[in-house]
């Protein structure tokens, strides 16, 4: 990462002068090695809000946020970020909105092609939907999540 | 991109090798915790302090939270060292890690026992929630030019790059494993008799959250990762730097 150069904790190696990142550029960003495909993920399906507001919610929420709200659950982000690999959204439809639940999950919403309400909640131990069009509701294990992709997608 | 794993595993890997070139050996969690941060380091040290009786407050601490949370990389550095003779455990807010002592590598089953030891640790000093990532990271250090004993290298014009400085990082996918790579022939490390230049290979294995249930699996999770660890090794290195290293076989 490119943004600070204060010292964290004593290295087990450091890269000689010539390899080392040169000062930080206010116009690049370079995302973690582990972390880059997820942002571009977020950023190519739910736009800079959208990645903006996931970001929000992961660094700046802890425990007890609101009224005694959860931290964000890394398996509900996991598997909404699998979801989101996934699904297709209506094109010319705004973009789908996401969410940090009271208990810890994350919601994302949109707009089906005829304009009617779809609702994912990803949870700790799976997710949870609504389909305003089939008036549609249930439950998935994180196993059924490509499933529900499908079927939800436009 | 292929599926296929592009390192090829040995069948027979070592027991045991010497020189030994690891440098440092990490095993770290990160974690979401409904305790705040301030009541973690005191909870960990009554369950740990026989063992580790010496702490250290690292530097990242005297930076302000607010300046911490802007860059992701930040958050998830530990800010307290607790040491022991043969291991440090390292705590942040939104990590545990234990480490071997530099260039002191004990061997597996040493470590095995000492993560199992500080698992039941954690578990009961009751702050450790949700496993957001378990891994393995293994630090190896070469004197002079690794890229000349190993099969991964830089290419330019279909000729590899050779002499220069050059640092390379990749991201493999291994079943429910990722794994970073990084190999570098222009290191500086504080090895046993002072600063030495040369290269490093430095492989970090490990598993998502919807992959470990840290006081379930969490201790065989270790033990793939640095077991896929130790494959790549002795996949990456050619027979000459084998043969430099002793190793031997069950």
């Amino acid at each position: 990462m490119t943004t600070l150069s204060l010292p964290t904790k004593s290295p087990s190696y450091t890269l000689a002068e010539g390899l080392r990142e040169p000062a930080a550029a206010s116009t690049v960003r370079r995302g973690a090695p582990d972390e880059w495909a997820r942002e571009e993920l977020l950023l190519r399906k739910l736009g800079r809000k959208g990645w903006g507001r996931v970001y929000q919610f992961r660094n700046y929420y802890e425990s007890d946020w609101g009224e005694g709200g959860r931290v964000m659950s890394p398996r509900a982000l996991d598997a909404f970020l699998r979801f989101l690999e996934e699904t297709t959204f209506p094109a010319g439809k705004n973009t789908p909105s996401v969410f940090l639940t009271d208990r810890g999950g994350i919601e994302l919403c949109w707009e089906d092609p005829s304009g009617k309400s779809v609702q994912v909640e990803f949870t700790g131990t799976g997710a949870e939907f609504y389909n305003a069009a089939t008036d549609e509701e249930g439950t998935v294990a994180f196993d059924g999540l490509a499933q529900l992709s499908q079927r939800l997608s436009a | 991109m292929t599926d296929a794993f592009p390192i090829q595993i040995p069948d027979r890997l070592p027991v045991h090798i010497d020189p030994c070139p690891v440098v440092q050996a990490i095993f770290e969690t990160r974690f979401v915790s409904p305790q705040p941060w301030a009541t973690m380091p005191g909870l960990l040290f009554a369950q740990i302090r026989e063992k580790y009786p010496e702490q250290k407050t690292l530097p990242m601490a005297q930076l302000p939270e607010e300046l911490r949370r802007q860059d992701p990389a930040l958050l998830i550095l530990p800010l307290i060292q607790f040491l022991s003779d043969n291991f440090l455990i390292q705590l942040g807010p939104r990590v545990v890690s234990l480490v071997t002592k530099p260039n002191a590598y004990p061997g597996w089953s040493a470590i095995a026992q000492e993560l199992k030891w500080l698992l039941k640790r954690l578990k009961a000093a009751g702050f450790v929630g949700e496993t957001e990532r378990l891994s393995s990271r293994y630090i190896d250090f070469f004197g002079g030019d690794i890229f000349t004993a190993l099969r991964l290298g830089l290419q330019i014009n279909d000729q590899p790059l050779r002499g220069t400085q050059t640092d390379v990082t990749t991201i493999l996918r291994r079943g429910a494993l990722s794994i970073r790579l990084q190999v570098t022939n222009g290191a500086i490390v504080a090895a046993k008799d002072g600063p030495a230049s040369g290269s490093v290979l430095d492989i970090d294995a490990w598993f998502g959250p919807l992959d470990v249930d840290f006081f379930g699996n969490g201790l065989d999770r270790f033990a793939e990762a640095h077991h896929a660890i130790k494959g790549l090794f002795f996949g990456l290195i050619k027979p000459e730097l084998l043969s430099k290293l002793n190793p031997t076989y069950e």
